[in-house]
Order: structure tokens, then sequence, then C-alpha cells
């Protein structure tokens, strides 16, 4: 792959990745065209590509009846704190996993896999009931652990692939000039792998923002929901609400894809780091 | 995910040489013996070592026990019983009446189909676009970042909010889509493609698709460039065209993420109901669910029972398809240099 | 179990640092907090009910009432999940769909002897009375309105199209969609319910048909004791039903369930919806149909020109598993009452449940008065009750809204899907026996 390219190959190339950049783009900008649509005209006809008469109206209803700006709290407190704690706890099982031998290891390791089969819906009334029990329905912190649970098995694995990663030298040399395990760990360990941790924070964060149905679930009052939830409360059962949907949506995406945008070089590398060394 | 990349490297470095050895004796404070080998030292079980294995996995542990575990444990027991949430008065054991009802249901076939069609017709698009989008973005080019940036936000976006999305490009009457086509001269009148059985599923799946490319490619292309270029430089000197280069250099080279990201996406996708239920809810006329909409259906008539059924089975099923194919892609691995 | 106190210890611990939560602190000054959870939620509706609940925390200072609106769509799964385990609820949204199985269950709380010498029960309507008490003189819950179905239609289409007047039959219904419809202008007949519960819309136009001979006490029997979909009439009716799907309605409507065929009328492109009067308050917001563009008929009828009304209804009741059930009571007499009752029948638009609504100008006039033609001519719209609370209700919406989709869709014909009915429905019954 690294000779020459042909002009041919170039045209090809360069075609190609001009279509999938338009079709992956397509999506966003039309959700965010509709969006800025005064509501009356977004069922117009025939339809318009551009808004004819610019309106900020989908996203004003939204703050002012629907209480948009708590949902947007809500989702980012809880994804935060869910993919900082659900990193770090990996990062120590993630660990292990990669410097120890034991016995139980694969098994620990079979468990993480079975977790990603696991339907959601099959947990839901049984861990409905748990959350009760322990005075956490409704509740932010709640969710919180819920997803902290959630993340850890994937991003254990992950995390474990950068630590195979980086040679042991570097941590034994520390030890010897007498850092302790932990020291090592934190002093010379975690700056080497930082695209690494980034990475895998940002995966869970996506993952705990764009949850639904344990939000659905286990948050009851208004004042608790996340914004997946509150999207799927814009098909009421009396209207599908096609303007504040879309404005919502452009809302909800905007967060995680400014993220992904400065993160994208970030998750490459991380992975690279990770991913397969010879 | 994510998950591919490091079970990649855990087969291989444990093949060459066990790196987790070394570090071992140290955890129990004892010096190196002189002249032992890093190898040989990973037996040496001390209360010390132990604890600190037990230490740093409890948290982990723990909250994947009671949250993830318990609640599917204490759930697997209603798929042997009478629960029905419209009638909790007899919740009587009943044996594998619930297996035999998913199994009798006639919508069955269909839905076994459909979700064979979803996998397959969802990882195949990804995984070749998501490879050649890869192999093209290895080399650097003007505004490749952002480019990079621009191509890869799908997978920041969530499943149900996807189908939401693509639910109203589809839109028959009012759809982007139709009316594109129409200007492209490429049908005459609408087509109501959530609504007809034989472009439904096609829908889904381009959306699915557009969701899932990134993650492919993000996959593919670290593992990309971690090849060393000596490796081309070679076989650049040999000769060897782009076509062999491909086959005989990239794709060995990345064969065990490649697998293993395949084997994550296929379980990710098979247990991915958020987009369908967002965009068709699974209908026309059951034509668009699959086996994980079909359990949320099932749920919904408060026939936790059968669900959870449905659910084992699932579990079950992923079991089997991963033993399988770690088996399968390992012989290659074996057989292939 | 070790790992709950485990969990739960450090869950406290959290709690503490990170979210400052007091939700589940017992008021210390004697204040009570209910927790009121409704299921049939839109937007418009849940700003409604908090403003009829903050008058009620006026009215009762000690009582803290906190609304709890669940999407729609999950509403009642997440009731039934909350009420199984025991906490969470105390005044809840029951439905005449949900109220069998929710009782049965040990679930709902009989109200009976605290609501015995309330006040409100001479105020409503007999329908109303009668609809708070079960079989067995239960009351598990109080009407806070009925859902009939009439119709919505444009006035400006039906001129343009030629006709002076509404529908009053099925057959004009389809000789005027027809005319209406025009894919290649995005104007379409009728809304079609071909998606979720869309067996509600073609056992109405059933029933329409048999109106002369149809048990009112089981909107599914004929006075004979044999199934509505039997009579040969049905066969007329499901053909004309068909015809309307094919000549008249948009293609997609095939998928089309309560939110899209609203949307469908709202958005200005569907000329004919037969939906709940709950429907006016969304189509009077819409920004594509202006108020003198729409009307409201009385439910169209069959060719005898009598017609069916099939009523369903909803109301307010008390989990059994509530720690204040006097407070919770008290919360449901409030919204059953007065200005809180008549406030949330009009802006949330149902057939009203008090007595006194008959002579409220208000119901006389707009898209408000085919109601009252409605109720005035019990004769031509006869009130039949559904069989909606039998245990397989569930089962038979899933049943019959996939049979409805396969009709129209073409894998079966309507006289198959007529005798499985037929056939579902005398099964259930003599099992019954």
């Amino acid at each position: 792959m690294i000779g020459k390219e042909s002009a041919i190959g170039r045209a090809v190339k360069f075609t190609f990745l001009g279509l999938w950049l338009v079709f992956t783009v397509f999506p966003l900008y039309w959700i965010t065209v509709t969006s800025l649509k005064a509501p009356g005209d977004i069922f117009a006809f025939p339809i318009a590509y551009w808004p004819e008469h610019f309106s900020l109206e989908n996203y004003s209803g939204l703050f002012g009846t629907a209480d948009f700006g708590t949902y947007l709290t809500n989702s980012l407190v809880v994804a935060t704190v869910a993919g900082v704690v659900a990193t770090a706890i990996s990062m120590l099982s993630a660990y292990v996993l990669a410097r120890f031998e034991f016995r139980t290891k694969s098994a620990l390791l079979m468990a993480a896999l079975v977790t990603q089969m696991i339907p959601t819906f099959i947990a839901l009334g049984p861990l409905y009931l748990l959350m009760t029990d322990l005075r956490l329905v409704d509740n932010r912190l709640g969710l919180v652990l819920v997803y902290i649970a959630v993340c850890i098995p994937f991003c254990t694995v992950m995390l474990r692939g950068f630590f195979e990663n980086i040679p042991d030298a570097l941590e034994e040399a520390a030890m010897i000039d007498g850092l302790s395990r932990f020291g090592a760990l934190f002093r010379v360990l975690l700056p080497v792998m930082r695209p690494g941790i980034v990475a895998a924070f940002i995966f869970n964060f996506v993952n705990c923002w764009n949850e639904l149905f344990l939000s659905v679930t286990l948050m009851n009052s208004d004042a608790n929901k996340t914004v997946p939830t509150a999207l799927n409360g814009f098909i009421s059962s009396f209207n599908i609400d096609w303007g504040s949907m879309s404005a919502a949506a452009v809302l909800t995406i905007l967060p995680t894809m400014v993220l992904f945008a400065f993160a994208s070089r970030h998750i490459v590398q991380g992975l690279t780091s990770g991913a397969v060394k010879g | 995910m994510a998950g591919a990349s490091p079970t990649t490297n855990t087969t291989k470095t444990t093949r060459a040489t066990p790196p987790g050895a070394g570090r071992t004796s140290r955890t129990s404070g004892a010096a190196p013996a002189p002249g032992a080998r890093p190898g040989r030292r990973k037996r040496e079980f001390t209360t010390r070592r132990g604890l600190l294995i037990a230490a740093f996995m409890a948290p982990a542990a723990v909250f994947v026990a009671v949250f993830t575990y318990y609640p599917v444990i204490a759930g697997s027991q209603m798929a042997f019983r009478n629960w029905k949430l419209t009638d909790l008065t007899d919740t009587s054991w009943v044996g594998l009446r619930n297996f035999r009802d998913v199994f009798a249901d006639p919508a069955w076939g269909t839905v076994l189909a459909n979700t064979a069609l979803w996998v397959v017709g969802s990882i195949v698009p990804q995984l070749v676009i998501g490879f050649a989008l890869a192999l093209w973005l290895r080399r650097r080019f003007r505004f490749r970042g952002i480019y990079q940036a621009l191509i890869f936000f799908p997978w920041a976006i969530s499943g149900f909010l996807i189908g939401i999305l693509f639910r109203w490009m589809f839109n028959s009457e009012f759809g982007v889509v139709n009316d594109l086509l129409q200007k492209a001269g490429l049908i005459d009148e609408p087509i109501a493609w959530l609504a007809d059985p034989d472009t439904a599923m096609a829908a889904v799946l381009v959306a699915n698709v557009w969701y899932g490319v990134t993650f492919f490619a993000i996959m593919i292309l670290a593992a990309l460039q971690s090849i060393p270029d000596e490796l081309y430089e070679a076989a650049a000197l040999d000769g060897a065209g782009k076509v062999r280069t491909l086959f005989r250099i990239t794709i060995p080279y990345i064969r065990t993420t490649l697998a293993l990201t395949v084997l994550l996406r296929v379980i990710w996708i098979f247990n991915f109901p958020d987009l369908i239920f967002g965009m068709t809810g699974g209908g026309p006329n059951n034509e668009t669910h699959i086996v994980t909409t079909w359990m949320i259906k099932i749920t919904q008539q408060g026939d936790y029972g059968r669900a959870s059924a449905l659910g084992l089975l699932v579990v079950a099923g992923l079991l089997l398809f991963a033993t399988f194919f770690l088996l399968a892609t390992r012989e290659k691995r074996e057989v292939k240099p | 179990m070790r790992r709950r106190t485990a969990a739960l210890a450090l869950g406290t611990a959290a709690v503490m640092v990170l979210t400052g939560c007091s939700t589940m602190s017992p008021g210390a000054d004697g204040t009570v907090t209910l927790n009121m959870v409704e299921s049939l939620t839109n937007p418009a509706r849940t700003d409604l009910l908090k403003g009829l609940i903050a008058d009620f925390q006026k009215q009762n200072p000690k009582i803290k009432v906190n609304l709890v609106s669940p999407p729609t769509e999950q509403a009642d799964q997440k009731i039934q999940q909350m009420l199984q385990s025991g906490s969470g609820v105390d005044t809840l949204e029951v439905r005449d769909i949900t109220v069998g199985p929710w009782s049965n269950n040990g679930w709902l709380y009989d109200m009976k002897k605290d609501l015995d010498g309330w006040q409100g029960w001479q105020a409503m309507t007999e329908n109303a009375v009668k609809a708070s008490k079960d079989a067995k003189g239960r009351t598990y819950f109080v009407p806070y309105g009925f859902y009939g179905l009439s119709l919505f239609y444009r006035t400006d289409l039906i001129k343009d199209a030629g006709f002076s007047k509404p529908p009053a039959t099925w057959d004009e219904l389809l000789e005027q969609a027809t005319a209406i419809h025009d894919p290649a202008k995005r104007r379409y007949g009728y809304a079609f319910r071909g998606g979720a519960n869309a067996n509600s819309n073609a056992t109405a136009i059933i029933e329409a048909y048999v109106a002369d001979r149809i048990d009112a006490a089981n909107g599914f029997k004929l006075t004979d004791g044999k199934t509505i979909f039997s009579a040969p009439e049905a066969q007329d009716a499901m053909e004309t039903y068909l015809k309307l799907f094919k000549e008249a309605s948009p293609k997609s409507s095939v998928s089309w369930g309560y939110p899209e065929m609203v949307e469908g009328f709202t958005n200005g492109s569907t000329a004919f919806l037969l939906q709940d009067p709950e429907v006016i308050a969304t189509v009077s917001q819409s920004k594509s149909v202006s108020k003198d563009q729409w009307a409201t008929a009385p439910l169209i009828a069959g060719p005898s020109g009598r017609t069916v009304q099939p009523l369903a209804t909803a109301g307010w009741g008390v989990a059994e598993g509530s720690k204040h059930k006097a407070e919770a009571v008290k919360l449901v007499e409030f919204l059953s009452e007065g200005e809180a009752s008549t406030a949330f029948t009009k802006k949330n638009s149902l057939v009203p449940i008090l007595k006194s609504a008959t002579e409220d100008p208000f119901y006389r006039t707009g898209p408000w008065s085919s109601y009252v033609t409605m109720t005035e001519n019990p004769e031509k719209y006869q009130v039949v009750t559904q069989p909606r609370g039998v245990d397989w209700w569930t089962e038979w919406q899933q049943k019959s809204d996939a049979d409805v989709q396969k009709m129209i869709l073409g894998k079966i014909t309507p006289k198959e899907l007529l005798a499985a009915w037929d056939a579902y429905w005398t099964e259930k019954w003599q099992r019954e026996k």
C-alpha cells in the first residue's frame, strides 16, 4: 500500500471518500435543516432543502415547555460520572488482567464477554426490584451505578490491551527506583497510556449518554430524566412532534459529536497502541 | 467494539512469551532469583500477590455481579415459570413451556430469518466499507484529520435516535429520500419505504450500515497503522502488486483484529434492538422484527416468562456462535504463518 | 444478601457526596409526599395535570404531589413494574384495559368504602358512575372522562371536491375520500389505521354495519349470541374498509398508529380522521391547518343509518402498596369533581363525567357539537360496552392488529380475517363458560 498511487487510483479513492462523506453527513444536515424550519413549514410541499423562514421556535419550545435543559444536565452528569468511575475501576481490573497470570483469569474474561451477549430486557424487571430495595429508583446515583456496571466489562478488555502493549521494563524501572506498584501505575504507566484512557472514557461516555431502556425503567420524575427518555417522550400518544424531535436530536448529537471530532485522533491513536503489536 | 483489539494481542502475546510473568514475583516482595527466567515465576503464589489481584479486581467484579449478573440470574427463573404481569396470581413452575411457546409462534420463522438478514446484511457492508475507508485513510492527505472527524461521528449517536432520524428521512410522504429519488428520475411515485414489507428491511439496513461503518473503520485503521512499513517495502522489492500485498501482507497481519472485531460486532448487532425500535417498531407485518425486538414486544405484552426464555436462548445461541467462531478463526491462524 | 448491603452502603455514601438527593426523606414536618403516575402521557396534558396538582397542594398544604410521566409507549409497562415493586406509586392512571389485570394481581386499592358518601357521585353522569364499579361492585378507579370516536374532516377539501356536507355513512366516506385522494399532490383521503391498535377502527366499522342487532352489553356479540364477525354485514364492512385503504389512504398508513394518524391530519395532508375527542386539542394547535379549515362530524354510520359508539375510559385509582391511602384518595376525589374535572375534560378534550357539562355552552359549539349530537340521539348513536376488560385483551389486540395489517397488505382476504376473528372469540367465550 505504500507505492505511488496511480491517477485512476486517486480518482477512485477520492470519489469514494467524497460520496461517503456526503452519505454520512447528509442525515445530520437534514435533521438540522428540519429543526430550523418554522413548525408549519416542516410539512410544506415541495420539500425545501433550505429553510424558507429560519425559526428557532422548535428550540425555544424545548427549553420553555419541555425543560430540556434539565434533561441535558442530567445526561451530562450521569454520563460523566459513570464514564470516569467506570474508566478508573476498569483500569485496576485491566491492569491485573494484563500483568498477572492466575487461575480464574480466563473465567473472568469469559464473564466479561458474556455480559455483551445478554439482552438488556431480560434484566429490567429484577433490576427494578433490586433498585427499589436499595432505594435507588428514580435517583441519578442509581442510574450512575448501573451504567458503571454496564461499562466495565468492555472498558476493562479494551484497557487491558493497552497495558499489554506497554513494556514491563517501564514500571520495573520505576519500582526499582523505589516506587510502589500503585506509584508505578499512576506516575509511569498512566501518562504513557493517555490516548488509550481518553478513548476508553469517550466510549463509556457515549454509551451512557445514549442509553435508553435502563433510563426509562429506572427514572420516574421529570427532574431526573435523561435526554434519550425525553426524546422517546416526543413520540407522544397524540402526535409525533417532528419539529421538537429534530431540535432535540441536534442538541443531543452535538456534544458527543464534538467530543468524537476532537478526540478522533486520540481514539485511533489509543487503539493503535493497543491494537496490534508485532 | 474496542474489545476486539485488546483480545487480539492477548492471543498473540501469550503465544510468544507470557508477558505477565516477569512481574509476578515482584509482588511478593522477594528479589528475583538470579538467572530465573520470567516465565517460570508466574506460578509463585503468595498471599500478598493474591490480595493485590483481589483488591484490584474487586470493584469491577462487585459492580458487574450486583448490577448485571444478579438481575439476570434472578430474572432467568421466570423463564421456567408462568410469569405474566397480566395475572400474577399463578406463577407456578411450568418446565420448558415458555421455550416451546417461543418456537411454536407462527412468526418465529420470520423473526429468525430477519435476524440472520439483519446481522449479515449489516456486517458485510460495514466491514467492506470500513476496510476500504481504513485503507484509504492510512495515508496522509490534506484535510485527512477533518475528514476523519466528520465521518466518524455516527458512532456517537444512539441507536434509537438514528432510528428516528432515518424514519423521518424515509417518511413516504414528506421524506427526503423519496424526494431525492424522484428528482433524480429514479422513481415515479413515492415509495412507502417503512410500510412496505419488501423495502422496510432494506431501509433499516441502510441506517445500520450508516451507523456501524465507523467502528470498523476505526478498529481497522488502528490495526493498519501498526503494520511496520518495512513489510510493505519488502513486498514492493519483491514486485508484489497492490492486490497481492493486500492479501499477502495486510490481511494476514491484521487478521486477529478483523476476526475479533467481527465477532464483537455480530454480538452487538444481534443485541441491538434500539435502531429498529425507533425506526419501524418491528413492522410492517413483523417484517423487521429481529429476536431482540421480538423480546421487547413480548415483554410489552406482559409475558415475562416467555421473554426471559427468549433471552436465555439469545445468550445460549451467542455463546455457541462465539465458541465456534473462535475455534474456526484460531485454526486459520495456526495454518497461516 | 451481603452484596446488596455492600452496594447499599456504597450507594448511600455516594448519594450524600454526589446528588444530595432528597426524594426519599419522609417529611419531618408531617408533610406527605404522594407519587402520582400518568399513563396516556403527552406534554400538554402533563402541564395541565401539573396545574391541577398545584391547586390541590394549595388546598392541602400538608400534601405534596410528585407527578411521574413516563413516555406513553412504555408507560403501562413501567407502571406495572412500579406496582409490582410495591413502592413509588400512590395515585395512578388506570385504564379500562388495565384495571382487570392490575386488580387481579392485588395491586389496586378498592376505594369503595372511602368514597361512600362522597358528594362527587351526585354530580356524575350515569355512565361515569357505572364505569367506576367493576362486576363485583368494587371501585378501582374513578373515570376522568370518556374516549369516543368522531370524524375529523377538512371543510375546505370536501368543498373543493364538490361535496356540500361531510359523510354520514362509511360509503359516503369512501366516496368523498376517494375523490380527494391525490398522492402526486401529497393529498390523501383517509388517515387509515394500519399499525398499532388497527383493530379498534376495524371493529368500529364492523359494529356500525351490524348496529341493528348488536348486543349492548358486549360490542363483539350479536343479539343471537354469535360474534359480530360472523355476520354477512361484517363482510361488506371489511370490503369497504379495504377499499378505503386501497383507494383513499396513503400507502405508508399500513404502519400508522395513533400518533401517525393524527400527524397525517394535523400536517394538512389528509382529509379525514376517525379519532377520539382528545385529538381536538392537538388539531387546534396545528400550524398547518387553520381553525376554519376543519370541523368534526358525528361518528359515521353503517348502511342502516345507525352506528355504535365504542366508549373507552380511564380514570384515577390508588395503589394497594401506597402508605398514604387516605391522602391518595383525597387526590382522586379532587380530580374527579368540580372545577378540576371540568378543566381536565375541557382542556384535554374528553367526553365529560359531570352532568353539568350538557348545559355548558363550551360543549355546544365548534368541534364539540358532534359529541352533543351523539349524546342526544342514543337511538342512532348507540353506546355499547366493549369487552376491553377481558384477560386476553392484549393478546387479542396483538393478533387482530397483525391480521388487519396482513389484510391490507394482501396476505389474507377479508373473509379469512373475519373467519379467524369469529373462531377466536367463539372459542374464548366457550372456554369462559
